[in-house]
């Protein structure tokens, strides 16, 4: 199909002209501020939504991030209003809109399924909010062309959206939603049914006009790559609560719970004792299978027992010191840029896990006697009570 | 190697064209009975009936009967038949609108139920349902009994024996058709769409009117034109429930063949009602053509 690399091509160059071309005319108003408390939704006895407080500043770009049935979906729908909750209140800069109906509350919406209007054109699919608002003919023509225009999207003006690929249509739902200007744009997995190198490139098309218009977008997606190249905050959902609410960085580095720390890229959970903690500040924690791995500060007595947390990327291979975990590597698969490795620890239990490790350095050989440790602000420390 | 490779592939290639053109062959076969059965039964009447209409007394070729059957008397019956079944079209498209509607956004056991209520009636026989109707309407019927009890202003109502009767005679049998049509482009109907359009802040009215009626305007169009047509042809309930003025074709051509034995007549009306259903099918066809080509004409451009 030449219309869809066209339009790749043009793609990324459309979205900074559609930033553009929408955002210097505006009397539009920037992003809102949104803040949710205590917001619950049960169905029939199964509860969904499970106390969700957050506030979102105007022009943050939060994602909703997690498995199928963790509430992420309920929740944007209740922010939408088209689900009703059972309690909680939603307010838009202060203003409290938890009983306002989808349309009142101004917000725009972007589907996975698109959900274009089958019968009318491209043209007036996207002039259809603002015939709504009652925006005079002229200037309705003037902002739908100007949009399509910086889409990419004019020589299918008139068309129907079945004659259009999928890219070609989620531009358009994009557009509809644009045209008008909502301070909040709630988007609902819009990439979902695109293929990986269009979902790509059109990650960057939406981060750039929400950058340049300063719009309040919440993103809902199961795709973690997806939330961090988009995302200024993550609220990682599990079982209809929010287990952590952070910037990228803050839920990749400090991970408050193991669900987390395992859930954004991988970890290894070793067990064990707090020892008497160090003057450097630092938790050093006397792990079952022998040996000391320090960890960051973490307030906890000693002798507790404890859970530690490591990214694969963080654990280093070095030659044999005190506070380091000796083993065996069981396997070294290269992969391109790195090496994967497992480590057998000396005391492991049969059965239980290896270590994975992942070093750009020249890989050890199977078989072969290794100690392991890591940087102290790689280590998390999780009570060992807590669940993930 | 190559060859020996080759071979069996091209061997399996003969042997399914082989094949298939044995199937088709097998295919022709089969229709022979479908084929002959319509040729006797369908078109060799048809061509009779044609032939019928165009022959004098005197057996020679002569326009003379379709010249009656378009003047006088016989035109306004003609007309009336066509406005009957206008205003047929037009009712049980409004009541099956209703009704569709509400079944479609029934929960599917209930839905079932309706169109149970719905459908049922039609396999009663149409005699046996009309005079339902006349129980019904008559002016000692349920209908106006309850009417006068209640005071309506004007009852009784006549309702019977009248283009009313025969109306609300036809409507009846027609609904089934227009319910079953709309029913299923409704069911099509995408929920979540009319969901985004409220969202984009539309009112009800506006949903109704800019996305939900267009969406199933084409079941509208075919529902419509079914009961216009199948209400062309039909017989009985405007016999037993129209009066003198509400004489349709069908009972015209009836009174012709059974009363006054003068089938050249009654072939060029039957002539006639056939090209008005055709000329029914061909604006629905043209419809869709027109609607296709739009769609082509975009795509290309």
């Amino acid at each position: 199909m030449p219309e869809r690399t066209h339009t790749i091509n043009t793609g990324r160059l459309s979205a900074d002209e559609l930033a553009a071309v929408l955002a210097p005319q505006s009397n539009a108003p920037t992003g809102k501020s949104l803040s949710v408390r205590g917001l619950r939704k049960s169905y029939s006895g199964t509860t969904v939504v499970d106390g969700v407080d957050m506030d979102i500043a105007a022009g943050e770009f939060v994602t909703f991030l997690g498995s199928s049935g963790s509430g992420k979906t309920t929740t944007l729908m209740m922010l939408a209003g088209f689900t009703e909750p059972d309690s909680g209140t939603i307010a838009v800069d202060g203003r409290d809109i938890t009983e306002l109906n989808p349309g009142k509350r101004d917000f725009g919406f972007v589907f996975q399924q698109y959900l274009l209007f089958p019968h009318m054109t491209v043209e007036e699919n996207v002039a259809f909010p603002l015939t709504l608002r009652g925006v005079p003919k002229a200037e309705i023509r003037r902002r739908v062309g100007e949009t399509l225009e910086a889409a990419g999207l004019s020589k299918f003006a008139g068309r129907k959206p079945r004659e259009l690929s999928g890219g070609q249509q989620q531009r358009v739902a994009l557009c509809r939603v644009l045209v008008y200007r909502p301070p909040i744009v709630l988007m609902d997995e819009p990439l979902g049914a695109l293929d990986k190198k269009l979902r790509d490139q059109m990650q960057t098309e939406i981060k750039s006009i929400q950058r340049e218009l300063g719009l309040t977008v919440i993103y809902v997606t199961h795709d973690q790559e997806e939330a961090l190249v988009l995302s200024d905050r993550i609220a990682i959902m599990k079982d209809g609560r929010i287990e952590q609410f952070d910037t990228p960085r803050g839920l990749f580095e400090h991970p408050r719970t193991p669900f987390v720390a395992d859930f954004l890229g991988a970890a290894n959970f070793l067990t064990g004792k707090v020892e008497e903690s160090t003057a450097d500040g630092s938790t050093p924690v006397r792990l079952d299978t022998g040996g000391v791995l320090k960890a960051r500060a973490h307030p906890c007595a000693p002798g507790q027992r404890v859970r530690a947390a490591v990214r694969p990327g963080k654990l280093r291979l070095v030659s044999a010191e005190e506070s380091c975990c000796s083993g065996t590597v069981e396997t070294a698969v290269y992969v391109g840029s790195l090496t994967r490795i497992t480590v057998r620890l000396d005391g492991a239990a049969p059965g239980t896990a290896p270590l994975r490790i992942e070093t750009a350095a020249a890989p050890p050989r199977i078989g072969e006697r290794v100690c392991v440790t890591a940087d102290r602000e790689d280590v998390s420390v999780f009570d060992e009570s807590d669940g993930g | 190697m190559a060859g020996t490779a080759l071979a069996p592939g091209k061997v399996r290639v003969k042997t399914t064209s082989a094949m298939r053109g044995h199937r088709s062959r097998i295919a022709l076969v089969n229709a022979v009975p479908v084929t002959v059965f319509l040729l006797v039964l369908f078109v060799y009447p048809i061509i009779g009936v044609l032939s019928l209409s165009l022959k004098g007394d005197n057996g020679a070729f002569t326009l003379h009967w379709y010249a009656d059957a378009l003047s006088g008397a016989n035109l306004s019956v003609l007309v009336s038949t066509l406005r009957i079944s206008a205003e047929t079209a037009v009712l049980s498209l409004l009541v099956g609108f209703v009704l569709a509607h509400a079944i479609a956004r029934m929960r599917p056991v209930f839905a079932a139920l309706a169109m149970l209520i719905v459908v049922v009636p039609h396999f009663i026989s149409a005699l046996v349902r009309t005079y339902g109707w006349i129980i019904m309407l008559g002016e000692h019927g349920l209908i106006n009994s309850l009417a006068t009890s209640v005071h309506l202003p004007g009852a009784p109502y006549s309702l019977l024996y009248n283009e009313t009767g025969v109306v609300i005679g036809t409507t009846s049998v027609m609904l089934p058709y227009t319910v079953l049509v709309l029913q299923g482009v409704m069911r099509g109907v995408d929920g979540r769409l009319l969901a985004a359009a409220a969202g984009f802040g539309a009112s009800r009215f506006t949903i109704f009117t800019r996305i939900y009626l267009p969406l199933v305007a084409p079941g509208i169009g075919t529902a419509g034109l079914l009961s216009f047509i199948l209400c062309l042809g039909y017989y009985i309930t405007p016999a037993l429930m129209g009066g003198d003025k509400q004489t349709v074709v069908a009972a015209l051509i009836d009174q012709q063949v059974m009363k006054q034995d003068q089938w050249n007549s009654a072939a060029a009306f039957g002539v006639i009602l056939l090209l008005l259903t055709f000329a029914g099918l061909g604006v629905l066809g043209l419809a869709k053509l027109r609607r296709k080509k739009t769609a082509a004409r975009r795509s290309s451009s």
